[in-house]
Order: structure tokens, then sequence, then C-alpha cells
């Protein structure tokens, strides 16, 4: 069991002041069907309201209003049509959070391949618009959105897209330094079975229905594979200093961990695992008991100790 | 200081971007200042203020948002200014600017900055919101002059009115991106001249530069590439009604290596330095 890093990364990319361009991106300013709005004049709110429901408009549909209604709010200029002016805003505001979407989502992109990922990224736009100051958690619901995809890979981009949200997540959780085993060297024996342990408060285990982690580590090197069959994964994902880390565990490991992370004591914790190895004898119990323990520790999944 | 505010020139800085985190950390090249995007280091408590705290340990930092949605007839955000407070305090930054814009409505963010219309309504209500957001934060809000793509049939003033009379009304200072006048003025057809004659240059206390994407019919703020002749032009223009005012570059997209963003940075010198 190799953890893998995802350091690659130093961070997320920036949310700019800068209005984004997209190639690809439908450059028609589609005349669309009834305008809202036909007479009189638009209070300062209604005229935001309106504003923003044409730019949010999918780039694929129509736009809300006709040319005639959008010049009624918006003056053309000497090269530009009224619609054609409020359709650069409708491309930036779509440019800008497709554009998020890559950034959390490299591998889940390479997978569907661009053109599948930006239509992708378009529903989960119009189904999930951003309510937050910040685009740090835009892309939160993105496994769900693919879990109900009509696509024959739906299951694998859900399980693709919860690693990589696992991974922005990480970036994002409090940095803590993980305890190795010179902070344990000194405990007295007798103080071992009472004591707790603090995981790092960064740590997120997935249970998945794919071996996404294989996939995403693949690509990482370059390797890029096939969309694989179903086999159920439990990974680690996990930050030390400025590297994220992944790590596929055991399901040993997995009742250990979670077990101290709700507060058990090791003893409690280690016996929760030795119910688990029913077929073996004591001595490979023993064995596996403390390898498991160790390899926690050793992987940084731990980040205080608590006697 | 030769801004009101007495807020100082920093000098000629560079925009903080993650692909030069590293550069910058390892190699602490000389650099003025840099200008940090307020919400990449919001709503998180991980790496990316591990590498804010050591670099503003190092450089002056400046924060810059694009949510705080000043125009907006939503109420304002409580907690976003809550944390933009705490953030300020945190970076130890020297002021705080965003945009004349409204970025969502109905609590929704489209995260672009869209135009208000330039009427009395509308600057009644950005003057009011402005003041409010500085008692907040306890410190002058400079606001930046947005590059515009369209302009509203109900206006009845230009931007460069609305825009001083909002920094005298609502006592606040500004931050004069002179890319976002040229931007805005091939747009919509004025003079930029015009537009930097008619602000109040004691209230500015930083400028932008910054490239952008020219598509025939209409200019893009891409922030994309070298800073054009004219820009830089405009700049000089600009830093001599100031008479010292710290100078910004933003590079955004197709960013180069941090040694040439830089040298792109300190050409500045050329304009502010045969003006000063």
């Amino acid at each position: 069991m190799n953890r893998e890093a995802t350091a690659d990364a130093l961070g997320l990319h920036e949310r700019a002041s800068a209005t984004p361009e997209r190639t690809g991106a439908s450059p028609r300013a589609a005349l669309g069907s009834a305008p809202a709005w036909t007479e009189g004049k638009l209070a300062f709110r209604a005229q935001q309201e309106w504003f923003a429901a044409i730019v949010s408009t999918p780039q694929d549909e129509p736009a809300p209003v006709d040319e005639r209604s959008a010049a009624r709010l918006i003056t053309a200029s000497a090269t530009l049509s009224s619609l054609e002016r409020i359709d650069i805003y409708r491309r930036g505001y779509h440019a800008r959070l497709i554009e998020c979407l890559v950034d959390d989502y490299p591998v889940l992109q390479h997978a569907l391949g661009e053109e599948r990922f930006e239509t992708v990224c378009r529903g989960y736009i119009a189904r999930r618009p951003s309510n937050a100051p910040s685009l740090n958690y835009f892309g939160r619901h993105m496994a769900d959105f693919c879990r109900a995809l009509p696509l024959a890979e739906a299951g694998f981009a859900a399980a693709l897209a919860s690693l990589e949200w696992a991974i922005v997540l990480a970036i994002h959780a409090p940095t803590a330094t993980a305890i190795g085993f010179e902070a344990l060297g000194g405990v007295p024996s007798e103080r071992w079975p009472g004591a707790r342990f603090r995981v790092n408060p960064s740590l997120a285990i997935l249970r998945l229905e794919y071996p996404a982690n294989a996939y995403l580590q693949a690509y990482r090197l370059g390797k890029p594979s096939a969309v694989p069959a179903p086999r159920p994964i439990n990974v680690a994902v996990y930050r030390t200093g400025r590297s994220v880390w992944r790590l596929e565990l055991e399901p040993t490991m997995v009742t250990l961990v979670e077990s101290l992370a709700e507060g058990s004591t090791l003893e409690a914790g280690l016996a929760q695992v030795q119910t688990m190895l029913v077929h073996e004898s004591e001595q490979e119990i023993a064995q596996k008991v403390a390898h498991c323990f160790q390899h926690s520790v050793s992987s940084g999944l731990f980040s205080e100790l608590l006697l | 200081m030769a801004n009101r505010f007495e807020l100082p020139n920093l000098g000629i800085g560079l925009g903080l971007r993650t692909k030069h985190y590293s550069t910058i950390l390892e190699q602490k090249p000389a650099v003025d200042w840099f200008e940090i995007l307020s919400e990449n280091y919001m709503r998180t408590a991980g790496r990316p203020l591990d590498y804010l705290d050591q670099i503003a340990d190092s450089y002056p930092v400046v924060m810059h948002g694009v949510s705080l949605s000043i125009g907006s007839s939503d109420p304002l955000d409580r907690q976003y200014l809550t944390e933009l407070k705490a953030l300020r305090e945190r970076a130890k930054a020297r002021w705080v600017s965003d945009h004349l814009c409204w970025t969502g409505v109905a609590g929704k963010n489209t995260h672009d900055l869209l135009p208000l219309p330039y009427t009395e309504e509308a600057l009644a209500h950005v003057v009011g919101r402005v003041r409010a957001v500085q008692d907040f934060l306890g410190a002058p809000l400079a606001l930046e002059n947005p590059s515009s793509y369209a302009e509203f049939a109900g206006d009845s003033m230009r931007e460069w009115e609305f825009l001083g009379r909002l920094a005298e009304e609502a006592d606040c200072a500004l931050l004069l991106d002179v890319n976002n006048v040229y931007v805005s003025s091939k747009n919509h057809g004025f003079d930029p001249l015009t537009y930097l004659n008619a602000l109040p240059f004691d209230r500015v206390v930083q400028c932008h530069v910054a490239g952008h994407t020219d598509h025939g019919t209409h200019i893009i703020d891409s922030h994309i590439g070298p800073v054009i002749e004219p820009v830089w032009q405009l700049l000089a223009v600009a830093h001599r009604r100031c008479a010292g005012v710290p100078v910004l570059l933003e590079w955004d997209a197709e960013i180069p290596s941090f040694e040439d963003t830089h040298a792109e940075a300190l050409r500045a010198r050329d304009f502010i330095g045969a003006v000063a």
C-alpha cells in the first residue's frame, strides 16, 4: 500500500478579475422567445434580475429576450447590437465557471473527453449556480451530478469526481503536522491501551465503487488507461504540509482509523480490527494488527497523540 | 504620500499567482509588493493561507476583491465582509480594493463584473453601500473602474462622472485601471483622456495595467499578454497627475514565468520615471 502524492499542483487556480474567454464557446447571440419586458421602465433591482437571467441562460438555449427588448435596456455600439453586448457577459459567465470546474476536475475532464466534459459542466452550471462569494466550493456537487448523468460511465465518473473533490477539500483543510514514531517512542507501555489519536484534520476516507485512484495515478504518470470495470476500493485523501496524499486502505485500516477518529482508545480500535480477522491464526492477527497501526502512523494519518 | 488617504507609494507590484508561488518562496525575488485576489484566500483554512502567510511575512500585500458586489441590489453580505476584514488583518494588507460593479442578485453569484447603470438612483445606492463597507472595515475602500462591454440606455451620466461623484460622496479611494479605461473607451467610443481628466486624482491610491484581447468589434479585458503602448501612455498621464502612485501588473491567462512577468511589470519604470 504505497501512498501517492498529489503534490504537483501548488494550489487551485486564480479566480481573477479578467474576463475569461473560451475557445469553442457558442459565439452566437441567440434570438429567443418572447421578451419578459416590453413596456415601461425597469426598476434598479429588476434591471439586475433581468440582466442576470440573460447572462446565466445556458448558451445552447436561446436568449430569453429578443433584440428589441435588449435594446430597451442596453444601447448598441457602433459594432455590436445590444444583445451581442450582453452576450459577452453571458459567454464570460459560463467560461469562468467552466474554467473553475476544469481546475477542480482535470482527470474527469480527461476521462470524459474535453467536449463531453464541457457539456457536463454546462449542465452543472445550470443546475447548481454559485451562491457564494468564493468559487472554492462551487464544484462540490459534481459527484452527485455525474451519478445522475445518462452515461454508461456515470458510476465511474462519480467515483472519479469524488476522489478529485476530496483532493480539493484536502487543499482547503487546516494544515496539520503528522506525528511519527519518534513521538511515540517515549510513551510508557501501560499508557498505550488508553491512548487516543487525533486524525489529520484533512483526512477523508472514501469508499468508491471503481478503482478511480489507480486511474488518476495512471493519468498523472502520463499513462492514461481505459475506463475500468467496477471494483470497490477505500482511499484515504489527506494533506501533510503542502503535499496531498492518496492512500488505498485495506478494510482493517479503515476500521482502525475511523474508530480512532471517533474517539476510541487504541485498545478499542485494535479490538475492532481483531474481530475482522476471523480466519487468521493468533500470530497472523497480531502481525496484521501491528502492521495496521504502524502503517497508519507511518502514512501520516494522525496529527496528535492524546494520553 | 500624494493621496488624501496617506496610503504609501509601494512601487511596482505584481498580482500574486499560484504559478509563481515556488519561485517567490524559494528565490525571494526583489518585488516591491504583491496584490492578492481576496477570494482565493477566503473560505479556506488550508494551503492557500500557508502560502499567503509566508509571502506576507516578506512582502507588502494589498487585497483586491471580485465579490464585494458593491452595486448589487441584494443586501451587503455581512459574512463576506467579516471574512474580508479578518483576511486583511491576517495578511497585514495595506488596503482593500474591489470593483465598481455588481456580481450577482437574488442570492446568486455570477462571479463576473457586471455593469451598473450610471444613474442618480444607482449612485445613491452605491454611495450608501461604500460608506457602510468602509465603516465596517474601519479603513478606506478603493474602488476600481471596470472594463465594460455594455452601456445602459437609461444612463444619465458617463462612467467617469459617476466614479468621481461616488468617490467624493462616499469619501472612498480609487484604483485606476488604465487598461480598463482603454478597453471601455474602445468598446463605448470615448476619448480615454476625457475619462482621466475628470477623475479626482487625490483619491487614486493605485494603478493597474494589463494586457487585453482585441476582437475587432470589441476588446475583452483578458489580462493576456504584454501591456500595449497606448495603455502605458495612459499610465504615464495618470501617474503624472497622481505624483507617485503604486503600479501593478495583472496577468491572468497564459501566465509566463515569474521573471518574464516581473520584467513586464518593471516596464512601468519607463513611463512613470519620465514624468515623476
